[in-house]
């Protein structure tokens, strides 16, 4: 696949989402990791599901 | 033989009223005769589902009940690996995908009796939200033929709508199994992320698959799920949870249940008899006892963002090789799309998936405090002609698949489950689709919403008019 990198709409698209990501993670905590994805659904289910 | 559930399929070959043979020979004889206008298919496997089928009424006729699926005729997106089978995955290459062994999903299926009836069509590697696919023709909708079945499990939808088989297993990274239960008038359910092993599953992302049951009832999408649920040594990310039995309490009355419609997002820019089923749908959960509850969801467009983020990189990086070496064999829309994830720096791949467990987390702490479930619309359009999907320029089409898939996408994100069900019909006779989401491994709360939901509306009743 050629390099489309200087491809416009390519570009704004990455550009897009780079910059939200430089947004929503200027406050991100030093202990976030991508784990705690999986930790927070199974903190998260109700105490009535079977554990 | 369009009346059988899973359900009462299963009873009536229990009870020895049918026989496994008949019933997959009824499935067989309705996939030769629509099939060649639906195009659900992939690949139909007749003579490995008459054979199976032999071995389950030889079985009964032992004594011995596998499960209850016996003698249940289902059929398999075209990404489950199955032993035997080509999995192509949508794309034009035979074997594409080719696991070490069968998908734990298909393989519990069986193991509790059901019979393969093939493999099903779906959008070309799982990356469209129309259903549509150039090299195996596109998936029609069986409510109106011309228009499109919903992806990118479109076969599913189409062949369980249309009632060629009993049920189907799809897959959703953003919507997939949703968005053709809800344009063709059926049950989908994504559960919830690790719920449902993906062992044996091509994946497209797999932070954002998930595995999950298409049917004609919500008893049947549980039956299912109760089936294939639970921990696999094969997949990593699946829950050690031990499984409850879905179906227990599935009819429990809806009193002191909190019912979040939200005020925000979910509702805007969507179709009016959509918007309008959706409030019928709210107002009846009323009267059969739960509580309406006015609320705001965080803003879902940052979730949709970094979710979005991650999938287009871990598609790229798992499609890698045909998108390089073969790309002519793609379409021009999943081309477009994996590129775009070649692009995105290991950084911003890492940023996002923090970022993703951080919104997980405070989604669920703020938005189930106040509710038990969210209802919302699934799509917001009932299902378009697939003319307007097939015969745009790329950037158009990629862009309305977007508008057609964000409400579905922010629970991939969150991982949550989340059930589409049919909440009514348009004007055109089309289905329109409700969204019931929950708290994490509450499938049984969800399902029972939408069971109780189901049977007081009846819309599961309705048949496509199919010649």
């Amino acid at each position: 696949m050629e390099d489309r990198r200087r491809d416009p709409s390519l570009a704004a698209d990455l550009a897009a989402l780079a910059g939200a990501i430089e947004r929503w993670a200027a406050d991100l905590a030093l202990t976030e990791e991508p784990a705690r994805f999986i930790a927070a659904l199974e903190a998260g289910a109700p105490p009535t599901a079977p554990v | 033989m369009t009346d059988w559930t899973i359900e009462s399929l299963a009873a009536d070959i229990r009870a020895r009223r049918i026989s496994a043979a008949e019933a997959t020979d009824a499935c067989l004889a309705r996939i030769e005769r629509l099939d060649p206008t639906l195009r659900a298919f992939i690949s139909v496997d007749a003579e490995g589902a008459r054979r199976a089928a032999k071995e389950r009424d030889a079985e009964l006729g032992a004594g011995r009940l596998r499960g209850p699926l016996h003698g249940v005729p289902l059929a398999y997106k075209d990404l489950c690996f199955l032993r035997g089978l080509p999995t192509s995955c949508g794309t034009r290459t035979k074997e594409y995908f080719i696991a070490e062994r069968d998908c734990t999903a298909a393989s519990r299926l069986a193991a509790a009796g059901a019979i393969t009836l093939g493999k099903l069509n779906m959008a070309e590697l799982a990356l469209g939200a129309f259903g549509d696919n150039p090299h195996h023709g596109h998936v029609q909708n069986p409510w109106s033929v011309g228009r499109c079945a919903g992806g990118s499990s479109s076969g599913s939808g189409a062949a369980v709508a249309a009632g060629l088989a009993l049920g189907a297993l799809g897959t959703d990274t953003g919507g997939s199994i949703r968005m053709p239960a809800a344009c063709c008038g059926i049950v989908g359910l994504k559960p919830t992320y690790g719920r449902v092993s993906r062992a044996g599953v091509m994946a497209l992302s797999w932070s954002n698959d998930h595995v999950g049951p298409m049917t004609r009832t919500v008893r049947d999408a549980a039956l299912l799920l109760r089936v294939m649920a639970g921990p696999d040594p094969d997949d990593a990310t699946s829950s050690p949870r031990p499984v409850p039995d879905y179906l227990q309490g599935i009819a429990r009355d809806l009193g002191g249940l909190r019912v979040g419609v939200p005020e925000n997002y979910y509702f805007e820019g969507v179709d009016r008899a959509i918007v309008e089923a959706v409030e019928e749908v709210a107002r009846q959960l009323a009267r059969l006892g739960a509580t309406r509850v006015p609320f705001r969801v965080p803003d879902p467009q940052p979730l949709v963002d970094v979710t979005g983020l991650i999938t287009r990189a871990e598609s790229a990086a798992i499609h890698a090789r045909i998108a390089k070496e073969r790309p002519h064999e793609l379409g021009p829309v999943v081309r477009a799309r994996l590129e775009v994830g070649f692009h995105i720096s290991a950084h911003d791949y890492l940023q996002a998936l923090r970022l993703r467990a951080r919104m997980a987390r405070e989604f669920v702490r703020r938005v189930f405090a106040d509710v038990d479930v969210l209802v919302a619309p699934t799509v917001p359009e009932p299902a378009p002609p697939l003319v307007e999907v097939t015969g745009a320029p790329v950037g158009a089409v990629i862009a309305r698949m977007g508008r057609f898939s964000r409400l579905t996408r922010p629970f991939n994100g969150l991982g949550l489950p989340a059930l589409s069900l049919p909440c009514g019909f348009s004007r055109d006779g089309l289905p329109l689709g409700l969204q019931i989401a929950g708290r994490p491994f509450d499938e049984p709360t969800v399902l029972r919403v939408g069971h109780v939901y189901e049977q007081t509306a009846g819309w599961f009743t309705r048949r496509p008019a199919l010649a």
